[in-house]
């Protein structure tokens, strides 16, 4: 059924690309326009059309938006408030694989409309045959200010914020560190942990590669860096628990590497356990991750809400927050809205994420100031291994890490 | 009750052909049956199926080659270990437990043991896994009082998030698992045995000898084998306590299918559940045989 | 000897106790905790409030309250006559049926829910109501030996026998004599379904679902107390429903002893 309606649809949307209704108003063409094949916001008939549509649909499906993660919480909450969507959260804790995964076997109604992937998933995915299966290309209004190394020529996928590896750390703890190479100091003994396994999480594969740096490797050698958590297991500094916010409640751990974009979210909930956690950019490193991917569906169920979504995701407007929105705001023209909020690659910014187009954001003045305490300071080399440098680095964590930590 | 038993097993002898006889008892059977073998039986030959093909969907054993190899083959060691381990250290306080309470509980407490032990056998998880971080980690309830005794766990260089520390938590449902399962086998040596073999003289020491613990030993092995099986396949427990310091198959089976470093492997992660499948076949085995035994005992 | 038993028997249930809430204890105290906005410790109701003030909070919890439901109303149509069955006049294929019964419990959930969105067609995938349908699986193991107990302990052919003997036909001897005896194991079976439907986390999450669970789950990272005070929660409503069917079942107990 799906496919005849997409084989209709097809030959609608060939006569209006031959030109027949380009002079029509797009306000008016809104009901004949077929959201699941529109490549940019042209297609889509504007922004006041798509809005429209989206609110039709009422329900946008996102997967594995963690609460805390790059600030989502707000993206979720402005955009719902902001065009009345629904927005269908699935596995808020899962994992990229679980995202692909879940697009290859889920039933119609459980796909997710857009998806967020760690950039390591590209290797296979992005492949052209693979990724064209899985997604449906969509270039946002903002697609020039997107780094071209992130971004398929196409629009099959584009990178949306990156982060960097911190120190997250109970303020009790003395003397606070600064370095990671610190970390093997005598006075941290029981409490130095990751945020999981990093054969299989980023983050704390991430952080191993930060250590290596910080201990005479390099972007292509990780092996310092699981010999410094060897050392640490053997000192009794590095506990295995994962840093999650009940350990921290528990004191089984005290210090952390976390990506920056966790620390906004991670240090408001750890105020609700009585700790004062802080985050510090450490002073002898500063990596800096890939970015992670959006990109939509092929079989989104929500064609036109996933289309507003990146836009919304990618926009760099300077607006309003959830908190700050009026109803009397919400009742204006789609459009207006949608310039009136703030944008989702601010809304990265705010939760200490670098959004990829910072460089043109900083350019043209629209860029927010990042949370205080997450400024990369001046000067300071950053490190972004590629994912070619990235891949047989992974190999050797997965070899040698069990000998790690037994 | 035992003479009812037996019974059926004479009529069904007596009665017009064995096999006619037998389907028509088995009719009603067949709804029950036919939604196992829908809703469980076919998913899992779902699964069987998937691990014997490659990544380009073409009939393999390689992923049957992948798994008998290092990590994977740790992860196996690793879990029937741990199986083996909890299941030891659950069976025999539960057993205890069990027979105390059949010997001497009111038939209002058994009913609320078993459901109680019900609800205690499926804890899991995060839940699970917090209270016993809560109760035994390094800032723990009971860590506190034990120092305040005196008695410093942690010095001795105990820890929560080891293998010993994963092996003491699933006790928390293996314990209340093993008196679910064990409990039944008890009834056959209820307070009549006991008196029967008194008033025949036996001493208690005897009794035990001779008839309490042949009578019981299969049932024990039997429910000691389900805790293995049981503490083999558990997962979100193990998965919420440790960063991969700990290589189980469940927890390998998850990353491989919902992890984030590697790319696609989901069909070595069928294949490594297809080996799950397969040892806890081999410990149901000679628990078939131990249960079909118990049973002729019984009657 | 008798003596050392009648020690046995309460020591035995207060180490049991022990066992049982010292981490649930240890859970509750932290369930309570909130903090000053200079960090010092508080003990408080607030976690729970803020529970209340969730509106996410009321519709997971109804949405898992009515799959558990179903799910026992599954259990009650399919489980619990195909057990009375066995006992009444199928024993030949009770021991086999044992055995598939205790599968569920030896193979990993994980591998379940591959072969879940493998096997199952798109119609049934879409609602949710699948979920119920594998709980059912999910708790077989412990609902067939509850039951399976409980019928044991009952000489149910006999008295089926005996019913039919004196001029009961087959509806009134369920619904009269079979029915009543059975009540104590069918509750702890429902109960037991009840229990697990509501706590099920794994392959919930695996099949895309949101209920309870998974919602506790995602709310840890942004509140790990209110997280914390809704599993000591859920524990807690496991344990007063065990306690409701506790006195169902003796009640309607001794209104049967007094028919009988």
């Amino acid at each position: 059924m799906r496919g005849k309606r997409l084989v209709v649809a097809a030959t609608v949307a060939a006569l209006f690309t031959t030109g027949l209704v380009v002079a029509t108003a797009p306000a008016q063409a809104a009901g004949k326009i077929n959201y699941c094949t529109a490549q940019n916001l042209t297609e889509a008939g504007g922004m006041d059309a798509l809005v429209t549509a989206a609110k039709k649909e009422g329900t946008l499906n996102v997967i594995t938006l963690a609460s805390g993660w790059a600030n989502y919480d707000e993206a979720i909450a402005l955009f719902k408030k902001a065009f009345g969507i629904k927005i269908v959260n699935d596995n808020p804790d899962g994992s990229s694989a679980y995202e692909l995964q879940t697009i290859k076997t889920a039933p119609d109604a459980k796909q997710p409309d857009v998806v967020d992937i760690g950039a390591t998933h590209l290797g296979a995915e992005s492949s052209d045959t693979l990724g064209r299966s899985l997604f449906t290309p969509y270039k946002v209004a903002t697609w020039n200010d997107i780094t071209p190394t992130w971004k398929d020529t196409n629009g099959l996928w584009y990178g949306d914020y990156q982060g960097t590896i911190n120190i997250a750390y109970d303020s009790s703890v003395t003397p606070a560190p600064t370095k990671i190479s610190d970390l093997s100091n005598p006075a941290y003994k029981g409490m130095v942990a990751l945020g999981g396994d990093p054969s299989a999480a980023t983050e704390s594969f991430m952080s191993v590669f930060a250590a290596s740096i910080a201990k005479g490797g390099s972007v292509d050698d990780i092996k310092p860096g699981i010999e410094f958590f060897r050392s640490m297991k053997q000192s009794g500094n590095f506990v295995t628990v994962p840093a999650t916010g009940a350990n921290l409640a528990t004191g089984a751990f005290k210090i952390a590497l976390s990506w920056s974009f966790n620390g906004p979210g991670f240090i408001q909930a750890a105020k609700g356990i009585g700790k004062d956690l802080k985050y510090v950019t450490p002073k002898d490193v500063v990596l800096k991750g890939s970015p992670y991917i959006q990109a939509i569906n092929a079989k989104a169920p929500h064609c036109a809400a996933a289309r507003l979504w990146e836009e919304f995701l990618y926009s760099e407007n300077k607006g309003k927050f959830s908190k700050d929105l009026t109803p009397a705001d919400i009742k204006q023209s789609g459009s207006k809205v949608f310039a009136l909020i703030m944008g989702g690659q601010n809304i990265f910014n705010s939760g200490a994420a670098h959004p990829i187009t910072e460089a043109a954001m900083i350019k043209k003045g629209t860029l927010i100031a990042p949370p205080a305490g997450f400024e990369i300071p001046a000067g300071v080399k950053v490190y972004s291994p590629t994912l070619d440098q990235q891949i047989p680095q992974q190999a050797v964590v997965k070899t040698m890490w069990p000998s790690v930590i037994q | 009750m035992i003479n009812s038993y037996g019974s059926s097993k004479g009529v069904s002898r007596k009665g017009g052909t064995f096999a006619r006889r037998n389907l028509i008892i088995a009719l009603p059977l067949i709804p029950l049956i036919a939604y196992l073998a829908f809703f469980f039986f076919w998913p899992m030959v779902m699964v069987v199926t998937d691990s014997l093909k490659n990544n380009d969907h073409h009939w393999s054993f390689i992923n049957f080659t992948t798994i008998t190899h290092k990590p994977y083959s740790t992860a196996f060691k690793n879990s029937i270990l741990l199986g083996a381990l909890s299941a030891l250290f659950a069976s025999i306080p539960g057993a205890i437990f069990a027979y105390i309470i059949e010997v001497r509980g009111s038939e209002k407490l058994k009913g609320f043991v078993t459901s109680l032990s019900g609800v205690l056998a499926n804890t899991g998880g995060v839940p699970l896994a917090f209270m016993f971080i809560a109760t035994f980690g390094a800032q723990g309830s009971a860590i506190k009082i034990l120092k305040a005794l005196g008695i410093d766990l942690y010095s001795g260089g105990f820890t929560l998030f080891s293998f010993t520390g994963i092996v003491f938590v699933y006790l928390y449902f293996q314990i209340p698992l093993m008196v679910i399962i064990f409990s039944p086998a008890l009834h056959s040596i209820r307070n009549e045995w006991r008196d029967a073999a008194k008033n025949l003289g036996a001493t208690p020491r005897k009794f035990w000898r001779t008839i309490g613990v042949p009578l019981l030993f299969p049932s024990f092995t039997a429910s000691f084998l389900l805790l293995f099986a049981s503490g083999f396949a558990a997962y979100a427990t193990a998965r919420a306590m440790t960063v991969g310091n700990i290589a189980l198959v469940p927890l390998v089976i998850g990353t491989l299918v919902d992890g984030n470093v590697q790319v696609d492997q989901a069909n070595v992660g069928k294949s490594l559940a297809v080996g799950m499948v397969i040892v806890s076949a081999l410990a149901m085995i000679p628990y078939l045989i131990i249960q079909r035994r118990a049973r002729r005992w019984q009657q | 000897m008798k003596k050392s038993l009648s020690i046995a028997l309460p020591s035995t249930l207060a180490i049991a106790a022990l066992f049982i809430f010292l981490p649930f204890g240890s859970s509750a105290e932290f369930s309570f905790r909130s903090y000053s906005p200079e960090g010092k410790l508080m003990h408080s109701f607030a976690p729970y409030q803020w529970i209340l003030q969730q509106p996410e909070f009321m519709s997971h919890l109804l949405l898992s309250f009515k799959l558990s439901l179903i799910a026992v109303a599954f259990t009650a149509i399919l489980v619990v006559p195909s057990v009375a069955w066995l006992h009444l006049k199928a024993q030949s294929f009770r021991s086999i049926i044992e055995v598939v019964t205790i599968l569920p419990l030896v193979i990993p959930v994980v591998a379940l829910s591959i072969g879940v969105q493998a096997a199952f067609p798109d119609w049934l995938q879409s609602t949710e109501y699948e979920l119920p349908l594998m709980y059912v699986i999910l708790s077989l193991p412990f609902t067939f030996r509850i039951l399976d107990n409980g019928l044991q302990a009952i000489p149910l052919k006999t008295i089926s026998e005996a019913s039919r003997g004196l001029g009961a036909n087959w509806p009134k001897t369920i619904i009269f004599v079979i029915a009543p005896v059975m009540r104590s194991a069918v509750a702890g079976a429902f109960f037991l379904t009840f229990a697990l439907s509501l706590g099920e986390f794994t392959l919930t999450s695996l099949l895309h679902w949101d209920t309870f669970p998974t919602w506790v789950t995602s709310v840890s990272q942004q509140n790990i107390i209110g997280a914390i005070a809704l599993s000591v929660f859920s524990l807690t409503v496991a344990f007063v429903v065990l306690l409701l069917v506790g006195l169902f079942s003796s009640q309607t107990k001794k209104r049967t002893e007094v028919a009988e």
